[in-house]
């Protein structure tokens, strides 16, 4: 049997889930034996437009943009959703909540009609989206996991329960019982807990945990000595396009 | 069983050469107000007054994650994988041995889970009475003030520097005759223990069940249609954390990752829980719990009244780490099990 051909590509973002791909270093070799790469431009040179699998990074954020995700959906048979951004909208969602002419003028300043923009969405806005490996910045073992699912011939699984999960498996002290605040309650694990492992807090970059109960979660963050803009800003942060940021 | 006095600079002696041939976890502070089991070493502090250890012991004995076979793809042969290292939790409350003993009792009945068994084979238990209650705690009151076995030796706390070490195996024993010559307990020894064990008992008993906790079976089978049920897991979060603090909950998932060459594999276990959404989803999509309501009922007669079927003994021994965990506070057997015996008052 031939070997899959895959391809990366990158919308808005910082490439870093790309990166992160790039850092398995002799790992990367070992899984890329499995397959043909034709496009990946943080690490090799070259493109073509004949792909099985495309793993794709960044949000929507251009009426352009749409053209070519459509292009990219049609020529592969699997399109993978790479990192925060791409998944759910990630920080770049964070525009969404300002005035078009407010963001605009901040990031392009005078030249700022010279630039088309829009609304920050993920790619599942726009196309269908085969498989998810959420995260900011993804984690490579997961990103290596779901590869191998894929070229199994299994369908991709990522965790469905909460970050509490994984939190609760490595014996971190919970935030909350330490007067904070914490995303683990409604973000999708898979992370093991790793903000919360190095004494941070859970920002909720893998998007909502499925069935996530928002309603419970606002009055479990709504504490005393929490401020309400606070909780806004967190919610916002990286959970711009869910129904969790109000 | 004999008992022996041991004083507390005898310690670091008898740690010292347990740790030369055992991992020794001891009770020590974390942070203000939480403590752990955490590993030995020298000059650590020993927190002999911690209330509760933060993460159940069941960890030692049934890791978070945990592989099972190594397969190969291509021959179709697998291996078991086996791990159990020699270690002593030195420093485990009364509620928690009980903990382990039901664990015992339920993964080695049947078909015997072998690597639980090895682990538990491997482990010393070193049970310790403690000096002071956690606020959420209720063990007095569902029976799991005193562990009657499952320890390898018993210590209490006698004195500022003098310990009673009740003798429960033979490695125990062992153990403890490391550094020279065993001296027994005087009568005025023991009495001391029954005092300081009498003197928790005491303050344990700020929190409990409002009735016998041998009722619970019953009380719950008069209890599936309670409005309990929904009023509570209205908040659930459906987060596990109930379920993976609890020192006797044993769920887990199984699951499979190939190594990079795709040739062979790892089948390893993780912890899950009844409460999560996905925990009762089977083949075709189908949840037979799909409502956080199913499930967190579900929780509380496994702890009250299915286990009670299977070993005579609540599946809850009131350590209160789920109260703790539970962001949104409607974990509490405590305060689930007392509300249901009001509710059905007019019965009994």
């Amino acid at each position: 049997m031939a070997k899959p051909k895959i391809a990366f590509f990158d919308f808005a973002g910082c490439e870093g889930d790309q990166l992160q791909i790039a850092n398995l270093e002799e790992r990367l070799l070992d899984i890329l034996g499995h397959v043909e790469v034709v496009s990946f431009r943080e690490v090799a040179t070259g493109h073509s437009d004949d792909y099985d699998v495309a793993f794709v990074e960044g949000s929507i954020t251009r009426p352009e943009d749409e053209i070519r995700l459509k292009e990219i959906r049609k020529n592969a048979k699997v399109l993978v959703a790479l990192g925060a951004c791409a998944a759910i909208g990630g920080i770049n969602c964070l525009k969404n909540f300002l005035a078009e002419n407010v963001y605009r003028e901040e990031v392009y300043g005078g030249q700022a009609r010279w630039f088309s923009t829009y609304a920050a969405r993920p790619l599942k806005s726009v196309v269908k989206v085969d498989a998810e490996i959420p995260g900011c910045p993804i984690d490579p073992t997961e990103f290596a996991r779901i590869t191998k699912e894929l070229l199994l011939g299994r369908s991709p699984w990522i965790p469905d329960f909460p970050v509490c999960v994984e939190c609760k498996q490595a014996g971190n002290v919970c935030r909350y019982e330490m007067g904070r605040m914490c995303l683990g309650i409604i973000t999708r694990a898979g992370c093991k807990a790793a903000c919360v492992s190095q004494g941070a807090h859970c920002w909720g970059c893998r998007g909502l945990v499925p069935g996530a109960n928002l309603d419970a979660a606002r009055i479990v963050m709504d504490r005393p000595g929490t401020s309400r803009k606070a909780i806004q800003d967190l919610l916002r942060f990286f959970l711009g396009d869910t129904g969790a940021a109000l | 069983m004999t008992t022996y006095t041991v004083y507390k600079e005898q310690l670091p002696g008898l740690f010292e050469k347990w740790s030369e041939s055992y991992a020794l976890y001891v009770p020590a502070k974390l942070r203000e107000g939480f403590y752990d089991l955490v590993p030995w070493k020298r000059d650590l502090e020993i927190a002999w007054d911690f209330d509760v250890a933060y993460n159940s012991p069941k960890r030692f004995l049934f890791p978070p994650r945990e592989a099972l076979i190594t397969f190969n793809r291509k021959t179709c042969e697998a291996e078991p994988v086996f791990e159990a290292p020699p270690q002593i939790l030195f420093g485990v409350h009364p509620y928690d041995v009980k903990a382990i003993n039901q664990l015992d009792q339920l993964l080695e009945t049947g078909s015997p889970d072998q690597n639980y068994v090895r682990r538990r084979a491997a482990t010393v238990v070193m049970g310790y009475e403690p000096l002071t209650v956690s606020p959420t705690a209720f063990w007095a009151s569902v029976g799991a003030a005193s562990a009657a076995h499952g320890y390898d030796l018993y210590w209490t706390k006698i004195g500022p520097a003098a310990f009673t070490v009740e003798v429960g195996s033979a490695r125990g024993e062992e153990l403890l005759s490391m550094c020279g010559p065993l001296v027994p307990s005087t009568a005025g020894d023991k009495e001391g223990a029954r005092r300081a064990k009498a003197r928790v008992l005491f303050k344990a008993r700020h929190n409990g069940l409002r009735y016998n906790w041998e009722e619970t079976p019953r009380l719950l089978s008069k209890s599936w249609d309670s409005p309990l049920w929904r009023r509570y897991s209205q908040m659930c979060l459906a987060c596990g954390s109930c379920n993976l603090v609890c020192p006797t909950c044993y769920c887990f998932d199984i699951r499979e990752e190939a190594d990079d060459q795709l040739e062979e594999g790892v089948r390893y276990r993780e912890w899950d829980g009844c409460m999560l959404e996905s925990f009762a989803k089977v083949a075709g999509n189908h949840n037979f719990r799909p409502k956080a309501q199913d499930r967190y009922r579900h929780r509380y007669f496994r702890k009250g009244k299915y286990i009670y079927d299977k070993i005579g003994e609540l599946g809850c021994v009131g350590c209160g780490r789920c109260v703790r965990a539970c962001t949104a506070g409607i974990a509490n057997p405590l305060k689930v099990f007392n509300e249901l015996w009001e509710e059905t008052a007019h019965e009994h």
